[in-house]
């Protein structure tokens, strides 16, 4: 059926689609989970809609309540979606090297953004929020990072959506941020086939991100439980890029850059199963659309041009 | 057998500011150990106790050596080693 009481309950149900022209031959398939099909326009319409009701339950969040998350867009962009229509007042912490579109369509729906400094990347983002959150005790944060709903989202959602479509899968390869879709997901599929292969395509970017003070500064998500994962790339974004106007050009899916750094890694696993001779169904995650990223000049002049242009910003 | 090793900005003191390095070493334990010969204090911000520090992600040719033995992953002549802060995304 498709028709919904409103947005919200249109979340999820996302098409997974085949990629004839992608995949390496007819025993190793790639399958691509499109789930920039969400009420917002991406993933994490998921996990911000689960944390927001998980919340609700606690008797954590409060009509009128003011929600505030450090985040690097998208999520955000799904918070304030959720808390316009609930009627919750959404505080954002995002750092400024992010696409112009996020941050246009975070004060579109009337969420305040407080700006966290480029160097350290989302790193200071969360630090910052985590700042915020003491000064107001009041306002409750939701913390993808460590919520473990973040997680669940995919575990009942995401991961049996899948399964339903795809029985034989082989491979689930998604973007590694909070690590939720990655762990819901993974632990979903491995209950129903153990041999499943988990594998995370982390986004590399350039070197401002990195700009921690000393590495005990560094971060791993709460939710990161490495032993779900049976691989982990790290994706450039020159190849990030690359891939993404692949995927546009030959199979026609206008996808986000991280989704570029997906089929990279999901691409790579293709190439090892093909070598080893063995047959393979690989799911990967369409994050997001493309929309989002038209400013930072991903899909025009060179690829070399355009990673010149996403040094510094979180592309992902 | 030399691979080139990529260091993050954070730990190029040790390098005199260089950006990249050459080590050799059969082993990632092995490639750590020369690395710490020619740029002293290296090994010491990498290792804790053994296995890698728990901020600290290595990469060899892009993929995660925590799925592929740690240490103890295999590298080979021509390959490329990523040291990387860890840090957020999302």
């Amino acid at each position: 059926m498709a028709r919904y009481d409103s947005l919200l309950d249109a979340l999820g149900g996302t098409p997974l689609v085949g990629l004839p022209r992608l995949s390496p031959s007819a025993d190793v398939r790639l399958w691509a989970k499109l789930e920039d099909r969400n009420p917002t326009g991406s993933i994490k319409d998921r996990p911000a809609l689960a944390m927001i009701e998980a919340a609700e339950r606690d008797g954590v969040l409060r009509p009128g309540a003011t929600i505030l998350e450090p985040t690097s867009g998208n999520t955000g962009i799904s918070l304030a979606m959720a808390a316009k229509l609930k009627g919750y007042g959404l505080v954002c912490v995002m750092p400024e090297n992010t696409s112009t579109e996020r941050k246009q369509l975070l004060q579109a729906y009337g969420a305040r953004i407080v700006f966290s400094p480029a160097a350290g990347g989302s790193n200071q983002a969360v630090a910052t929020a985590k700042e915020i959150a003491k000064q107001n005790p009041d306002w409750v944060m939701l913390y993808q990072y460590g919520n473990p709903a973040n997680a669940e989202a995919h575990f009942r959602g995401t991961g049996p959506e899948i399964l339903k479509d795809l029985p034989e899968i082989t491979h689930f390869v998604a973007g590694l941020g909070t690590t939720g879709t990655l762990v819901g997901v993974g632990r979903y599929l491995r209950e129903a086939k153990p041999d499943v292969q988990i594998i995370a395509a982390e986004p590399r970017y350039g070197e401002l991100v990195y700009g921690l003070r000393n590495l005990d500064e560094g971060f791993v998500p709460e939710l990161y439980d490495a032993s779900v994962l049976t691989g982990r790339y790290s994706v450039g974004s020159y190849d990030a890029l690359r891939r993404t106007r692949q995927l546009l050009e030959t199979e026609g899916i206008f996808a986000g850059i991280s989704t570029g750094a997906i089929l990279h890694a999901a691409l790579a696993v293709a190439q090892k199963a093909e070598v080893a001779g063995k047959s393979a169904d690989i799911v990967f995650v369409v994050a997001d659309a493309g929309w989002k990223y038209l400013s930072t000049g991903a899909y025009a002049g060179t690829l070399d041009e355009a990673a010149a242009k996403l040094d510094g910003h979180l592309w992902a | 057998m030399a691979v080139t090793v990529s260091i993050p900005t954070i730990l190029r003191t040790h390098t005199k500011g260089e950006k990249s390095v050459s080590a050799a070493g059969t082993t990632l334990a092995e490639v750590i150990d020369d690395l710490e010969n020619n740029h002293g204090g290296l090994k010491a911000r990498l290792v804790k106790e053994g296995t890698l520090h728990r901020f600290v992600n290595v990469y060899v040719n892009d993929e995660d050596v925590r799925f592929s033995g740690g240490l103890a992953a295999e590298v080979k002549d021509g390959d490329n080693v990523t040291i990387l802060p860890a840090v957020a995304g999302g």
